[in-house]
């Protein structure tokens, strides 16, 4: 697939959500460690990804919109940063596998071994998405996961989890693990690493984030915890 | 060429708690004492300062503070018959490394064994006949008692400044404490920490179903508090961030934190971090130690001459080196011949959780390491094993380390892992459950057991330790019985859901879930130098200047955690080396 | 009046007849009495006596250089003016003192004379040291000769450009307000409390704690050098960042409310019950010099200071006031400072600002929360400070910094609700004051990054 190409009617709506998503947010989650916090936050504008091509992309963008879809309980994957978190963490040493045992040999083992194969993080997702596309462009009209309707999207990511769902070079179960692994984290992530704005599902579930202090909230049953989450920077969700 | 570093008295591989314990003790002693340290040198200031500590992505996901295992792991497999394949992701237990060791990442669960704990196979067959213990299963009696401990287990819970309440107090028993306890001779040094919901209702539950419950004795401190080395701590203010994490607060008891402050400021003491052994060299005799080979922060190969080594690795490391240096022979598990290696053993872990409605503030972000409720009544002597129908208790808690959104959200039975109902799942969940979990016992096998691997090696050349261990009829059904326990306890709180995980018939031992880092044995104390590495002082049996304190002391473990004992026994071994050792250098018991 | 006179003509005889007056009144020689006692032989402490005076005197914090052999000098101390290097004070006979005799050695520490007539800068505290005994002196001058390991290391030339280099004004300086040689010793039958004389003399002489705690003069003499005056102790200049704190009664940013035992405390470990030391410079004090002393030593600095009467003026008052905790308690938060509290420091600090008894530093009431200059609690909460680790008190406790985290305007609404707090009643921290710290930190670091020399 050509990079270049005109996004699709159905990118482009992702795009608009995840710009609408952005704005909305205070982008604290952008500054670098070392940079002292704005005094006004600058609104994080669509966010280009720098390790993803336009074809990963894509798939990462459709991926967490069913694995966290917009509803009524709170934010989806793509208002929370969730794609721009995973593109990202790619680019971590933790993705390359600097905290894995990664030599060899090889071989299959039970999966109470856990994944024996050579890839580290990023690869399992780079590699699984281009299996994933490719088992979707030959078995359903040439066109990619991206491109298919919601509710098969949905049908291809539940048996992927199943482990029912048998692709070229990766486990699809392993893939999807990971994929998912890496959707939570990004919605939960303190927003430095991206995903998380505005500690939107942090409010959504009640956690309190950074704050690491409740000496005074051990022995309260009658009142729920009122203090809102509290992020790395130092911002108020 | 390695570089050869001037002689010292003692060295020191490893600078956790047993390091940190021995190299206190030798220093008193006038020893002078380098430790060795394969990770980074750390301190709560600025390693663990608020609020990066506190970074789940960071502590729970790249496990900034755990063994890294792109350079040292090991393999596991099933069975004897199995290939082994290397531990490639962590998962079933966390090693630590750096200065303070596991020790700075612990919970701060802070038991002492039972009495009955220390003779558990003379017991078994006193109780319930030799038939009872069933072929294969190679526990062994402790070469030392609890009255042989008590002292040291009296003197780490100051170091540690633990809080609990005692059960029994020179044998009087003492409302509030643990009824079935060995009697201790002073109280703690700290009271119980306050309870969150779910420890509190505990009470209520265990109560009502005729158990003893009692608050976990927990080195996370109640109160500020000066150890006997005149070392600070705060109090906990139940940050929620203790697994996985060194303490912010100065209240969880660290190597770092307790001990360290004083060595740092001794001129017998030099602790040198990034370097990692790789070796303990001998003689040509094979029978006595010269030092130890290690690499420096440079990677340049470096000899470190001793007249005493101190294995204070983490367990599996400690037999790591035991067997990569020749020292005793290698546990044949076919031949049954051999000692190092030999009695794995491990913890049998399993969780049930409460799912509750909104109204029920259970806010499991509000957390505390070591701190809960839990009961003995399952646990030693209280527990009818031949009714029971296995061997060793266990003890069923109320804990609550402290959760997060990374770390995980437990959803109630029927929610699926993705999706809008999973997000409403989570929403419903995170502040308004919570989990007890029953720590059973789990007893050493012939066919569990640690070796060096044939074909996997570390970033260091070494070949990687191997280790072939799975679950047994005896601690699946420990399991069953103890969850079905729990699972029942927990009804009289009527949880509008409830979870259990209890291991099934068959069920094998799974590596990436975590379950517990209570690996133990592979280097055993014993009375027999034919069925143990080590004497009743952690001495090699074979090499006599060489001692090695730690869990793979354990013959196999009990139903509680491991760390006051590590500690109680490392004290009693400084203790021969100081009185004995050091008086007349040589085997302190005759093989 | 006459036409031919030339006025400029004039005023510049005048001028150099003051200069060469001022010159000669620089280079007259001090004339002081010869010592008394010579060193006695035969001590029963390891370093003599004088070892110990040497710690009471902390010539160790001037004299010995991070890294550098003992007393060996060279320690780089920063004037206005330019960088002034310590000198060795080991016997070695070409760098160091080894030539001295004990009229030479007393004449540079007490009177500030160096054995080639120059006058020493006022850095070496002997305003102070000018008050010892001609005991102590012969003992130190023992220690010096016979006790430490003699080192060469020559001191490296100061950085003061000409003409500010010249030394014969700091002749003048010495002349018009260093004691003078003839001006009576230290007179302890002034105190009724041998205890208190005992911490006096301590205190004034080889303590010299005004050379730091005392406010100075325009001329740059400190304004008291003794009791006699409320300025004595008042508290001193920001040095090295931190603020030398007021040590006299009053009861809020003074020692008013601190027991004899806090300040022994403080001395011996640098955390009392409630308070800590903040800052290198004290920290290096009590490390070198004041957790070595003798309790009963300690005993009688702190009674002496608790003799003290608070400083003229109180500049910040503190009254417990139990509303702010119960509002933090309840999560009621009554403006931006308070958020930013319950957000960083509540963590250690509690939300009643209590902290925790010798652990975690109580703000409530606080000196350092309540200085007039309130430039230590800003460095404080930007950059952090650790406790040193001493033989009593090994935990090294620490607090982080939070500049990384909070911009000027949020530390100043934060320190602002500290200061006012639980009956905390201080002026309120502008972002202005800062930004300056914040300026002087990031200077401190690229100095750092770069070193001179």
């Amino acid at each position: 697939m050509n990079d270049d190409e005109a996004p699709s009617a159905s990118r482009r709506q992702l795009f608009k959500t995840l710009a609408l998503g952005s704005l909305a947010a205070a982008a604290a989650g952008c500054a670098k460690e070392s940079d002292r916090p704005a005094d006004s936050s600058a609104a994080a504008g669509e966010y280009k990804p720098t390790f993803f091509n336009a074809a990963e992309w894509e798939f990462i963008l459709a991926a967490c919109d069913r694995l966290i879809p917009a509803d009524e309980f709170g934010p989806s994957a793509l208002q929370a940063g969730v794609p721009e978190f995973i593109d990202r963490h790619m680019q971590t040493p933790y993705a390359g596998g600097d905290i894995w045992y990664m030599q060899g040999p090889f071989i299959e083992a039970a999966p109470q071994f856990g994944y024996q194969g050579r890839l580290p993080v990023r690869d399992i997702l780079r590699v699984g998405m281009k299996s994933i596309d490719a088992h979707c462009e030959k078995t359903l009209a040439g066109k990619t996961f991206a491109q298919l309707a919601h509710s098969d999207q949905e049908t291809l990511l539940k048996a992927a989890e199943a482990g029912k769902l048998e692709l070229e070079n990766i486990s699809a179960k392993e893939f999807f693990n990971q994929l998912l692994g890496e959707t939570r984290m990004g919605y939960f992530c303190d927003p430095k690493y991206g995903g998380n704005k505005n500690m939107a599902a942090w409010k959504m579930i009640g956690f309190p984030g950074m704050r690491a202090d409740y000496t005074n909230w051990v022995e309260v049953r009658d009142r729920s915890y009122p203090l809102p989450p509290v992020d790395l920077a130092g911002k108020r969700g | 060429m390695a570089t050869i570093k001037p002689k010292v008295d003692a060295v020191i591989v490893g600078m956790g708690w047993t390091g940190a314990i021995m190299a206190k003790e030798l220093t008193d002693a006038g020893l002078t004492v380098v430790a060795l340290e394969r990770g980074p040198d750390r301190d709560t200031q600025p390693d663990f300062a608020y609020p990066r500590v506190v970074d789940e992505l960071e502590g729970s996901i790249h496990r900034k503070f755990l063994q890294s295992l792109a350079k040292e792991t090991v393999t596991a497999r099933h069975g004897t018959k199995d290939t082994a394949v290397p531990y490639r992701q962590i998962g079933s237990f966390k090693p630590g490394t750096g200065v303070g060791g596991a020790g700075t990442h612990w919970s701060g669960c802070h038991f002492r064994a039972l009495r009955e704990d220390f003779n558990l196979r003379s017991n078994v067959q006193h109780r319930y006949g030799a038939k009872f213990i069933p072929d294969g299963m190679t526990i062994a009696d402790f070469p030392v008692s609890y009255d042989d401990l008590e002292p040291h287990f009296d003197h780490f819970e100051r170091v540690c400044g633990t809080s609990g309440k005692a059960g029994v107090l020179n044998g009087a028993k003492m409302p509030g404490g643990n009824p079935f306890e060995a009697s201790r001779s002073r109280e703690f040094p700290l009271p119980p920490n306050r309870n969150y919901l779910g420890a509190e209702l505990f009470y209520k539950a265990a109560r009502e179903k005729g158990y003893s419950p009692y608050p976990i004795p927990a080195s996370n401190a109640s109160a500020p508090y000066l150890n006997p080395y005149g070392c600070q701590m705060g109090p906990c203010n139940f940050c929620g961030f203790c697994s996985d994490y060194g303490c912010l607060n100065y209240s969880k008891a660290s190597p770092n934190v307790s001990i360290l402050p004083v060595l740092r400021l001794r001129k017998n003491f030099e602790l040198r971090a990034h370097a990692q052994v790789l070796k303990v060299n001998l003689d040509d005799s094979r029978s006595r130690a010269t030092g130890v080979t290690y690499l420096d922060a440079d990677g340049k190969e470096t000899e470190q001459p001793a007249d005493l080594v101190l294995l204070c690795a983490f367990a599996l490391y400690n037999v790591h080196l035991l067997l990569l240096s020749g020292i005793g022979k290698p546990y044949d598990p076919v031949a049954n011949s051999g000692t190092v290696g030999r009695n794995y053993s491990y913890q049998n872990l399993n969780r049930v959780t409460l799912f509750f409605d909104d109204s029920v503030q259970a806010n499991g972000f509000i957390g505390i390491g070591g701190g809960g409720t839990t009961f003995d009544d399952l646990n030693g002597n209280q527990l009818d094993n031949a009714k029971a129908g296995f061997i060793g208790g266990g003890v069923i808690w109320a804990r609550q380390p402290g959760s997060g959104p990374i770390r995980g959200i437990s959803t109630a039975p029927g929610v699926p892992n993705w999706g809008s109902a999973w997000k409403k799942g989570v929403k419903d969940a995170f502040r308004h459950s919570f989990y007890y979990e029953v720590q059973g016992a789990c007893m050493s096998y012939r066919g569990n057991y640690l070796d060096l691997d044939p074909t996997y090696r570390d970033a260091f050349g070494r070949p990687l330790l191997r280790l072939t261990f799975d679950w047994n009829d005896n601690e699946i059904r420990a399991s069953q019985f103890l969850v079905g326990k729990a699972l029942d306890m927990c009804k009289v709180l009527s949880p509008r859901a409830l979870s259990g995980d209890a291991k099934k018939p068959g069920e094998h031992y799974n590596i990436t879930r975590y379950q517990s880092t209570h690996t133990c044995g592979g280097a055993i104390m014993g009375s027999d130098p034919k069925t143990s590495a080590l004497n009743r002082y952690l001495q090699s049996w074979d090499v006599p200047n060489v001692f090695a304190p730690g869990a793979n002391a354990f013959p196999q473990n009990n139903g509680y955690n491991p760390t006051g004992m590590v500690g109680a026994l490392t004290y009693w071994a400084a203790k021969a080396i100081r009185e004995l050792y050091i008086k007349s250098p040589g085997a302190l018991v005759q093989a | 009046m006459r036409g031919s006179a030339r006025p400029w003509l004039v005023s510049l005889s005048i001028l150099l007849v003051i200069l060469a007056g001022a010159y000669l009144y620089a280079r007259w020689p001090t004339h002081t009495r010869a010592i008394l006692r010579q060193p006695a032989a035969g001590h029963l402490l390891h370093d003599g006596p004088g070892g110990y005076l040497a710690i009471a005197a902390d010539c160790a914090a001037c004299h010995t250089a991070p890294g550098g052999k003992p007393f060996a000098g060279g320690l780089r101390l920063e004037s206005p003016v330019g960088a002034i290097y310590s000198t060795n004070i080991t016997p070695d006979h070409e760098s160091g003192i080894g030539n001295y005799t004990l009229d030479d050695f007393d004449r540079a520490v007490r009177h500030g004379i160096a054995r080639n007539g120059a006058t020493l800068y006022p850095a070496m505290p002997y305003p102070s040291y000018s008050l010892m005994t001609d005991e102590d002196v012969a003992d130190l001058y023992d220690y010096f000769m016979h006790h430490v390991e003699p080192a060469a290391a020559p001191a490296p030339v100061n950085g003061i450009p000409w003409p500010l280099s010249m030394r014969w004004p700091v002749g003048v300086w010495r002349k018009l307000f260093a004691p003078s040689p003839d001006a009576p010793q230290f007179n302890a039958s002034r105190f009724s409390d041998p205890q208190v004389a005992r911490g006096a003399y301590l205190v004034e002489g080889p303590g010299h704690c005004g050379s730091c705690h005392t406010p100075r003069a325009f001329t740059l003499q400190e304004k008291a050098l003794n009791d006699s005056s409320p300025d004595f102790l008042a508290g001193g200049p920001v040095i090295d960042g931190w603020v030398a704190v007021n040590l006299r009664g009053n009861p809020a940013d003074g020692l008013g409310r601190w027991t004899q035992s806090d300040i022994v405390a403080t001395l011996r470990t640098a955390r009392n019950k409630e308070q800590t030391v903040v800052g290198s410079a004290m920290s290096d004090v009590v490390v070198h010099s004041t957790s070595q002393l003798t309790d009963a030593d300690l005993l009688a600095i702190a009674s002496y200071l608790k003799t003290l009467g608070p400083m003229a003026k109180d500049q910040a008052q503190f009254a417990a006031n139990p509303a702010t905790a119960t509002a933090l308690a309840a999560g009621r938060e009554s403006n931006r400072g308070a958020e930013l509290y319950d957000d960083n420091c509540a963590v250690c600090h509690r939300t009643d600002g209590a902290g925790s008894p010798n652990v975690l530093p109580k703000i409530a009431g606080n000196p350092t929360a309540l200085s007039a200059n309130a430039d230590s609690l800003i460095r404080l909460v930007l950059a952090g400070s650790s406790l040193p680790g001493t033989a009593d008190a090994p935990s090294t406790l620490g607090m982080p910094g939070f500049g990384w985290r909070l911009s000027n305007e949020e530390v100043a609404q934060l320190l602002t609700f500290v200061r006012s707090g639980w009956g905390n009643q201080a002026a309120g921290v502008s972002a202005h004051d800062v930004a300056r710290v914040r300026a002087e930190l990031d200077e401190q670091a690229a100095a750092l990054k770069s070193p001179k020399n």
